[in-house]
């Protein structure tokens, strides 16, 4: 790995490791490897929002590159948010991607990603169907988003109704995150959803 | 006073491996994008301080859209400000410098090619090839590996020729190296 990527990382790691955050549980920083090129972040779901009290795990590789282009950062904790991906976790963030600017860093960036949640931005969405849902019916959109973060992030608000709808279908012997992709797609409409996945 | 005694006791311990934690007053002077203290330094219009060599990179990295790393204000090599310290008695301009890029740029035909020497029959042909001219260094780096079929078969005029200009070359280089000897 090139030198000033990983003494930059080290560097970061420490900061982030005495700061405020940290000392508080809005972030957590760890190490993957010894090569300082991947690690493992977790930010604190905001509150006042569908994610609190949920802790969101976050996968973190830094390029040779780095901090000349941004780091390759994607959420490993299932979350239903308009900018994050509901499959493969991917976060549509400018600062990820051409607003990168070489003086961010992984606190910056994490904490970026923290008010991400506290403000999706569906008109630039990453996952198409929950943006969709947040523009048309916002109310369904936050009972998901806490479902989800429910049952992935370990946040507090059991949502009752939709923990049955997706119990029926695992019954039926649909795979659980299936049955529940399906359902929080289809509205938690349980006959759509289930036209989905059987057909 | 404080702080002064501070600032005295972070220079006496420069940094760079960030061994040393909380070194506050020196923050103040580290590059925005290395978080090093910043070597060749330069200032943009905007008052941010970065390494030369740094900043150039991150201007290089994005050729279509310049703007600093850290307010994202427009930026280009003609709008930064050289930073010129005590110690700095040259006053060379950062900017001239040729910033620490990708080798290749100054590199020498002798490390371009390896030991070039190693394969040929003659030791003098070696000695010759490094110490005075990397004569043997243009031959070999074409055909490294080849069973040297570049020059002329022995018995030649040619292969006469150029062992006399390769002797010629070896004495030459020898009247040098006395000469830098005893000169
Ligand atoms: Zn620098
Ligand atoms: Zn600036």
């Amino acid at each position: 790995m090139a030198n000033i990527a990983a003494k930059r990382i080290k560097r970061e790691f420490k900061e982030v490791m005495k700061s405020e955050e940290v000392a508080d549980g809005t972030l957590k920083l760890e190490l993957v490897n010894n090569s300082w090129t991947e690690l493992k972040g977790q930010i604190a779901g905001p509150s006042e929002t569908p994610y609190e009290g949920g802790k969101f795990i976050l996968e973190i590789k830094v390029p040779e590159t780095y901090p000349f282009n941004p780091p390759k950062i994607r959420f490993l904790t299932r979350i239903w948010h308009p900018n994050v991906s509901s499959v493969t976790g991917a976060i549509c963030l400018d600062i990820l991607k051409d607003q990168w600017a070489a003086a961010l860093t992984l606190r910056t960036v994490l904490l970026s990603i923290q008010a991400l949640l506290s403000a999706a931005e569906p008109n630039d969405p990453q996952d198409a169907v929950v943006a969709k849902q947040y523009r048309e019916n916002i109310e369904l959109f936050h009972l998901t988003a806490q479902h989800w973060t429910n049952v992935y992030a370990g946040g507090p608000n059991v949502i009752l109704d939709f923990v049955q709808k997706v119990q029926m279908l695992t019954d039926m012997g649909v795979d659980e995150n299936q049955a529940r992709v399906a359902l929080s797609t289809f509205d938690w409409e349980l006959e759509r959803a289930t036209e989905q996945l059987f057909s | 006073m404080a702080e002064t005694s501070e600032a005295q006791a972070s220079a006496s311990a420069p940094g760079g491996d960030g061994s040393e934690d909380d070194k506050r007053d020196e923050r103040m002077l580290e590059c925005n994008i290395c978080l090093d203290t910043a070597r060749d330094a330069v200032v943009s219009m905007c008052g941010h301080l970065f390494c030369w060599p740094c900043l150039h990179q991150w201007l290089e990295t994005r050729p279509s859209r310049q703007v600093c790393p850290v307010c994202k204000a427009a930026i280009s090599r003609d709008k930064v400000i050289p930073l010129y310290g005590r110690g700095n008695t040259k006053q060379e301009d950062p900017r001239n410098k040729v910033p620490p890029r990708p080798a290749g740029q100054r590199s020498e035909p002798e490390s371009a090619g390896g030991f070039p020497g190693f394969g040929f029959g003659e030791g003098f042909h070696m000695s010759f090839g490094i110490g005075a001219f990397p004569f043997g260094v243009f031959t070999s780096t074409f055909n490294f590996g080849d069973p040297r079929p570049s020059p002329a078969p022995r018995g030649t005029a040619q292969y006469d020729e150029e062992q006399f200009l390769s002797k010629i070359f070896l004495w030459v280089a020898i009247l040098f190296v006395l000469w830098l000897i005893f000169a």
